[in-house]
């Protein structure tokens, strides 16, 4: 019984937690830019929606028009991240080759707290709720689990299903992949890069909007949630394996996991203490991660 | 040349803050007393990136072990302040130490999270044993440096041109120079013959000794050690953003990005709740138009690095 | 400044008939409020600092002087909290303070409300902590009031409405504890753990939650798992997450206790509903006419400011109140003399009578709980609206709870 439950919540949380990082490894892959305004851009993609759903009033309708808003949301600031402060560094001939890491961090660290001051600002940092695409609850053996928990799971499973088609089964999911692998080698096939890093942004923003949207509809956020946000898909990406995009799915359910079984059998109270132990201990043994290449 | 221009703005900058005490209130003093202590914060973080190339996002990690040691030392067993301010120093950088031998095998990114991490490690280990360090409501001290602000001023500007000084020799001399030229090709410096490892880690230390005195001063400057005031990953990121904005590679531009972040946010202080947005706005632009930082731009107004 | 000078002068001279002028003339008297702005329990208390200082203004002002107040955003940072208190006691030059809703806030001021000899009051921490303090060190904590109830006293005001609402109406034996790991929350255990037994509630678990934990479900689970008949909470970080999970998840356990975000108008929509049938504790209530006070205070706050007003705006309210009293007694702003004014304290508020101890009682400089003072409320939300079911002479309504909510037979 116990078992099951831990099973059944596990799962939930770790979908998310997959779909949330997985465009966070796939912009450092393709890009090379580990983007630390990811927290703040899934907060603004829940607050957005429980706002413009709340606007909207009652009804189903509002759901999903708000749902909208926020993934959009969060897409506009993805491509603003891309186009003011990410791109002008990777190409500024002011900063060495060897520094753009830092100041492409510093510069979306900068960019990801005015981000969340200004819905602090806006809507306060009281953590909001959207309101979930299903309601009720269903028994699954006994376990209680909410409609909603089980649309989350699905969901995040459909969106990475696709996102899997589009980069091995479409063009320009294989100049994706062309890209994160020998970028010059791409320009000389006369492909545009920057269009490439574009549609990645793109893909990216629409993925961190969606997380963040069923973050809000499952557990809630507060502006002040960012910096966590940011923190848990760095962690999982560093722990899958820094642009590896299965690695990161591992690595979730990893971290998914292993946050449910300590809350529900050691305390709840050191949720997140085993997975930096285990961060550390994975970066000193086996720096690549877990699925990471060399 | 170099030096004479780095001279010939320090110099007459000194002198200004030392007179200051004579012409402006106690509350500016307070300001830049709690602006001197961050400029130590940044000044160390650099000698560490812009030198030894390592992006430490964990500061607060080696802040908050130094101050928190010498803490809980005052606070059950009233030791006086320098044998206080002695061991969190130390105990800095042991932390320090116990941090760097591995992570410093690791590179870039995961050297990042790892300091991040111990943040993180630290700042749970501090709340969950709240009986002992007080938790989230921090331990008071019962000693403080001083109560009036004019000595608090001259405690806090001493220990900076202090440490600043030794840092800014320190990152001029042969060492430095090592550190610079492994921070920029590791097996460059390495084929060189030079122990790229045991210099590394020389810097970590000695940038966690004065991260860590820093942290201690400050407590006893404010009277409590809190989570939030010397541990939090707010407190890493402004320190870092004091450094880039200053200028990396400079130690100086550390110092005075730093007096610039704690200036910035108190005269914007009328601007509530925006206050902190319009100053990361400002840092943003700083670093994206002019990413040699403020000391960069002065002491190579030609534009070239 | 002779302008002033003169107009003071020909006051005195002329007797009553000038007040007004040197009322105009006369330099302000300022009060700081330090509280983090963005957060919906840190606004009210600049808001309703406001509002009772263009009152007080309105009616004369004190001494002939207005009363000012100045707002200082602390990001809920101590470190902020600190340099604020500094820019107000040595660069504006306030008479008194208004500080912040957070005991690690607070508890960081407190050395500095000594050192500087700047009067001190806090509308919302709750630490047993701040009036320790001033009972330990009296000579040097004398300037700091607790406009708030300690811990300890909101335990016992819970299990006191806990005896009529739960065991009496309900019929409830059984309990599990569910607090946030925080200093706040040590002696509200504590003294839930001591009193709830004594009013014949077996406590089955205790479970203290991190501060940042975002996921309730495991909690809730292991809640369910002892099969209590009710939660009992002492939550104020936390809030609207654990509230909606427990709505999402359907768990059949009433919650009653603590949680401070309850508490804000905006919490239902925050929630999205999912906050209907929990019940806490509030020292006031919009609702209620716990004094005359109150309920055009609740109204006009709305009227100002489009919402209702949070648990730490009533109290920041009556503290303009009681510091402008203070100065009026004083006969100025003289720290050691405001603050032996200030202990003579005889206030009827928007939250009750506020009587402060005496400088040997365990909670010196804390407000006098218990019938006649301060109260305080158990307050329901239901169906949009936060209803008082507790105490009996001035409750609204009875309570209601979801139809997920499974209560013993």
């Amino acid at each position: 019984m116990l078992a099951l439950q831990i099973l059944i919540d596990g799962f939930a949380i770790s979908s998310l937690y997959a779909l949330g990082a997985i465009g966070f490894t796939l912009i450092f892959g393709v890009s090379g830019v580990l983007n630390l305004s990811h927290g703040a851009l899934m907060v603004v993609a829940a607050v957005i929606a429980w706002w413009v759903g709340g606007l909207l009033g009652p009804g189903t309708g509002s759901v999903y028009v708000g749902a909208a808003a926020g993934v959009a949301a969060a897409l506009v600031c993805a491509l603003a991240t891309y186009r003011l402060i990410a791109s002008p560094i990777q190409k500024s001939p002011s900063i060495p080759r060897e520094e753009k890491e830092i100041f492409v961090l510093t510069g979306t660290l900068l960019w990801g707290i005015m981000l969340q001051e200004a819905i602090a600002y806006l809507f306060t940092n009281n953590p909001k709720t959207v309101r979930p695409l299903v309601e009720g609850v269903v028994m699954i053996l006994g376990v209680r689990t909410p409609h909603n928990e089980i649309l989350t799971a699905v969901l995040s499973w459909a969106l990475i299903g696709l996102l899997w088609l589009l980069v091995n089964r479409t063009r320009m999911g294989k100049s994706l992949l062309a890209a994160s692998m020998n970028p010059r080698g791409l320009t000389l096939l006369g492909f545009e890069l920057s269009n490439i890093y574009l549609a990645v942004w793109a893909i990216y923003g629409i993925l961190a909007g969606i997380a963040g949207v069923l973050l809000g509809a499952f557990l809630g956020v507060s502006s002040d949630n960012a910096g966590t946000l940011t923190a848990s898909a760095f962690s999982i990406v560093v722990l899958g394996g820094l642009g590896s995009v299965s690695g990161s799915l591992v690595a979730a359910y990893v971290v998914g996991y292993l946050e449910t079984l300590t809350a529900y059998l050691i305390s709840p109270s050191i949720r997140t203490v085993p997975v930096l132990l285990l961060l550390v201990v994975v970066v000193y043994l086996r720096p690549q991660g877990l699925l990471g290449r060399r | 040349m170099l030096r004479n221009r780095t001279f010939l703005i320090v110099a007459p900058a000194l002198l200004v803050m030392a007179l200051l005490p004579f012409g402006v209130g106690g509350y500016i003093l307070g300001l830049l007393t709690l602006a001197f202590y961050y400029a130590v914060f940044a000044m160390s973080w650099d000698l560490l990136f812009g030198f030894a190339g390592e992006v430490n996002f964990g500061p607060s990690f080696l802040i908050g072990v130094g101050a928190y040691t010498a803490a809980l030392l005052n606070h059950y067993w009233l030791w006086p302040i320098p044998a206080c301010l002695a061991c969190g120093a130390l105990a800095a950088v042991i932390a320090g130490m116990i941090l760097a031998v591995p992570a410093l095998r690791l590179s870039g990114p995961y050297f990042g999270l790892t300091t991040l991490v111990a943040v993180l490690l630290l700042q749970n280990v501090i709340v969950l044993n709240a009986g002992i360090t007080g938790g989230e409501i921090g331990l008071d001290l019962p000693d403080v440096l001083a109560v009036d602000d004019t000595t608090n001023y001259y405690y806090a500007f001493a220990f900076m041109v202090v440490s600043g000084g030794i840092l800014f020799g320190l990152s001029r001399s042969p060492v430095g120079l090592i550190l610079q030229a492994s921070g920029q090709d590791a097996v460059e410096a390495a084929a060189l013959g030079f122990n790229v490892a045991k210099h590394k880690l020389v810097a970590f230390c000695i940038s966690a000794f004065f991260s860590g005195l820093a942290g201690a001063m400050l407590i006893f400057y404010m009277g409590t050690a809190s989570v939030g005031t010397v541990v939090d990953i707010a407190v890493g990121v402004n320190v870092i953003i004091a450094a880039v904005l200053g200028g990396r590679r400079t130690i100086l531009g550390a110092a005075i990005g730093a007096i610039f972040l704690i200036g910035a946010g108190e005269i914007l202080r009328p601007l509530g709740q925006l206050a902190t947005f319009v100053v990361s706005a400002v840092a943003l632009i700083v670093i994206l138009f002019f990413p040699s930082g403020f000391l960069g731009r002065l002491l190579h107004p030609e534009g070239r690095e | 400044m002779r302008k002033a000078y003169l107009a003071a002068l020909l006051g005195s001279v002329f007797g009553l008939a000038f007040t007004t002028v040197s009322a105009e003339a006369a330099d302000p008297i300022k009060i700081a409020t330090i509280a983090e702005t963005s957060a919906i329990s840190g606004i009210g208390i600049p808001n309703a600092a406001k509002m009772a200082a263009e009152e007080i203004n309105a009616a004369g002002g004190v001494n002939g002087r207005k009363i000012e107040i100045v707002a200082y955003d602390d990001h809920n940072s101590a470190a902020d909290a600190v340099r604020a208190f500094q820019r107000a006691a040595q660069q504006d030059k306030v008479s008194a303070v208004i500080a912040s809703y957070i005991s690690e806030v607070v508890l960081a001021l407190e050395p500095w409300a000594g050192r500087l000899k700047m009067p001190m009051i806090t509308p919302g921490a709750a630490s047993n902590e701040i009036t320790k303090r001033v009972r330990e060190d009296y000579d040097h904590m004398k300037y700091v009031f607790h406009g708030y109830l300690a811990s300890t006293q909101i335990a016992d005001a819970v299990c006191e409405s806990a005896k009529k609402l739960l065991v009496g109406d309900l019929h409830m034996k059984t309990a599990v504890v569910m607090s946030e790991d925080a200093a706040w929350t040590l002696p509200l255990d504590e003294e839930y753990l001591k009193c709830l037994p004594k009013i014949g509630i077996k406590v089955l678990d205790h479970i203290r939650l991190s501060p940042d934990t975002t996921d309730f479900t495991p909690i809730f689970n292991k809640i369910e798992g002892s099969k209590p008949d009710v939660i009992i909470t002492g939550i104020s970080h936390v809030g609207v997450q654990p509230t909606v999970q427990w709505q999402q998840q359907q768990v059949p356990i009433p919650m009653f206790g603590v949680s401070s975000q309850a508490t804000n108008a905006t919490f239902w929509k925050d929630t999205n509903g999912a906050t209907d049938g929990v019940i806490f504790n509030m020292v006031s209530a919009p609702d209620v006419a716990v004094t005359p006070k109150t309920i055009p205070f609740a109204e006009n706050y709305k009227k100002k400011y489009g919402a209702l007003p949070g648990y730490a705006a009533y109290t920041a309210y009556d503290d303009v109140y009681m510091w402008a009293e203070a100065f009026r007694k004083a006969g100025g702003t003289d720290p050691d003399k405001v603050v032996a004014a200030m202990e003579q304290t005889d206030h009827i508020g928007t939250i009750g009578r506020i009587v402060f101890l005496p400088k040997g009682d365990t909670f010196a400089h804390g407000m006098r709980i218990g019938d006649g003072y301060i109260t305080g409320l158990m307050v329901q939300w239901q169906k949009g609206n936060p209803v008082t079911v507790w105490p009996d002479k001035v409750a609204k309504g009875k309570m209601a709870f979801p139809s997920f909510i499974k209560l013993p037979q």
